[in-house]
């Protein structure tokens, strides 16, 4: 099979996609349990005076930290017209 | 008026009809899930999808002439190649989403062009090295690689949010949804688009109306290819949507989130690293892995088994009407043979289109209840026949 497939751009395409592609959906999880938490309810049932205001915050955290994966994914589709347009050559893109 | 300038007015039509059908055969591949979950409404979710593969395609700086560069020999190619390979694109995109198969569109197009290619020149125009390294070992691993991150997606997400009350969770994913579906879209356009203007490049080329050393297309190209893609996704293939999003699973925003996540981190890594893959291989297996990742989820493999099929056919069928279609072009010859085929094709879809009126799948029934059928027709139509 030599040279038919690129087996090293494969298994790079196989870790940084369940990192990126597994790993953010998660951490949005996280974020949604953590916001759960924070406003006392577990199951629906709020919970009158248990509130936590650190894991308001943390979840804050996870979801403005999925919104920056996304900004980076649009810059990423975008990085050829960026580098063309303003000469910032950003996330891999290359002069041509 | 020339002969030759009539049949590149000709090609380029069918370019933008090709690039039309690629429009509303993969509105699914992003925007079935959310419309599945009612994260976002039907027209809203198609609206979307199109203004971000209308953008998508403005973004597109190197045209990518891939489409045929190591699949067959460049130096071969002409005209009438091309349009009888679009040709079988256009035919064969038409008939899976008539039967509401979501099939590769690019595949449905190099097949075309494959064809064309045997029927003019015979094998040695084809280089099967590159069509097997480049189509078909992608083909077979990206479906597998993109289930594989969806279904470890879904299964952690669901680990991590157990005990939460649905009603949070739903709103919660709806939302996060939404963000990595748009990025899909915003991915295909700038790829999808990018395919139509290559090959109208290559024609423009061939006609002598640019100069091969031109890196860009002119900018009327640009613009009526961009239109072109997103025009097809503001129409929808709500019949592929309906199978996408009600099909395979019953599924739920978390699985929204999931799906779409891994397919646009697969789709672009995968471009990142030079490999040529199919958004709708991706999506689908996106999609059927967030099914396995939910605990006690059902999937209903006899869907995807039937577009599993259409997939290993779409080559070899669309290359059989791209032959066909060189054939006769060919065989009358000139102006007369690529009038015929292209009134030939108009004829085919009008016929296909009168077809699907007959169980017509629209934004207002598009999340009907899946009745136990591996076709996507609605619920409504199936009683009522």
């Amino acid at each position: 099979m030599d040279g038919w497939l690129n087996v090293g751009a494969l298994v790079r395409v196989l870790v940084f996609g369940i990192i990126a592609g597994a790993g953010l959906p998660a951490l949005f999880a996280v974020g949604v349990r953590t916001q759960a938490l924070g406003a006392g309810t577990i199951s629906g049932q709020p919970l009158s005076g248990d509130r936590r205001p650190v894991l308001t915050v943390v979840s804050y955290v996870c979801f403005a930290l999925v919104a920056v994966a996304v900004v980076v994914g649009v810059l990423f589709v975008a990085r050829d017209f960026i580098g063309e347009h303003t000469g910032l050559y950003i996330l891999g893109a290359e002069e041509k | 008026m020339n002969e030759s300038l009539i049949i590149l007015i000709l090609v380029v039509a069918t370019a933008l009809a090709f690039d039309f059908t690629n429009g509303f055969h993969d509105t699914g591949n992003a925007m079935a899930t959310s419309i599945a979950t009612g994260a976002l409404k039907p027209r809203t979710a198609v609206t979307l999808s199109a203004v971000l593969n209308l953008v998508g395609a403005f973004l597109s700086t190197a045209v990518a002439a891939t489409i045929a560069k190591g699949l067959v020999d460049a130096n071969l190619v002409s005209l009438e190649i091309v349009f009888a390979g679009l040709v079988g694109g256009i035919t064969w995109n038409l008939l899976t989403w008539l039967l509401g198969i979501p099939s590769s569109s690019s595949h449905a197009l190099i097949g075309g062009v494959i064809g064309a290619m045997l029927a003019a020149v015979g094998s040695s125009g084809v280089e099967w090295k590159g069509v097997v390294s480049n189509v078909v070992l992608p083909a077979m691993l990206s479906p597998l690689i993109a289930g594989l991150v969806a279904t470890l997606g879904t299964y952690t997400v669901y680990r991590t949010t157990r005990g939460i009350a649905e009603e949070r969770t739903e709103k919660g994913f709806r939302i996060g949804q939404i963000g990595s579906a748009s990025l899909v879209s915003l991915a295909h356009g700038t790829n999808d688009a990018q395919k139509t203007m290559g090959i109208i490049f290559l024609a423009l080329i061939s006609y002598g109306s640019v100069s091969s050393t031109e890196t860009l297309p002119p900018i009327w190209v640009i613009v009526s290819c961009a239109a072109a893609i997103a025009a097809g996704t503001y129409l929808g293939g709500w019949r592929i949507i309906r199978t996408l999003g009600k099909g395979l699973i019953e599924i739920k925003s978390p699985q929204g989130m999931a799906a779409e996540s891994s397919s646009a981190a697969i789709i672009l890594l995968a471009s990142h690293f030079g490999f040529s893959l199919s958004t709708t291989h991706v999506a689908t297996g996106s999609i059927l892995g967030s099914g396995v990742g939910k605990p006690g989820a059902e999937v209903r493999w006899k869907v995807a088994l039937r577009m599993v099929t259409a997939w290993v056919v779409t080559l070899p069928a669309a290359a059989l009407v791209g032959a066909t279609a060189y054939g006769i072009s060919a065989g009358i010859g000139g102006l007369a043979g690529v009038l015929v085929v292209f009134v030939a094709m108009i004829a085919v879809a009008a016929t296909i289109w009168l077809r699907s009126r007959a169980d017509a799948v629209g934004h207002d029934n598009v999340n009907d209840e899946w009745v136990d059928s591996s076709a996507p027709r609605p619920a409504s139509v199936g009683a009522a026949s």
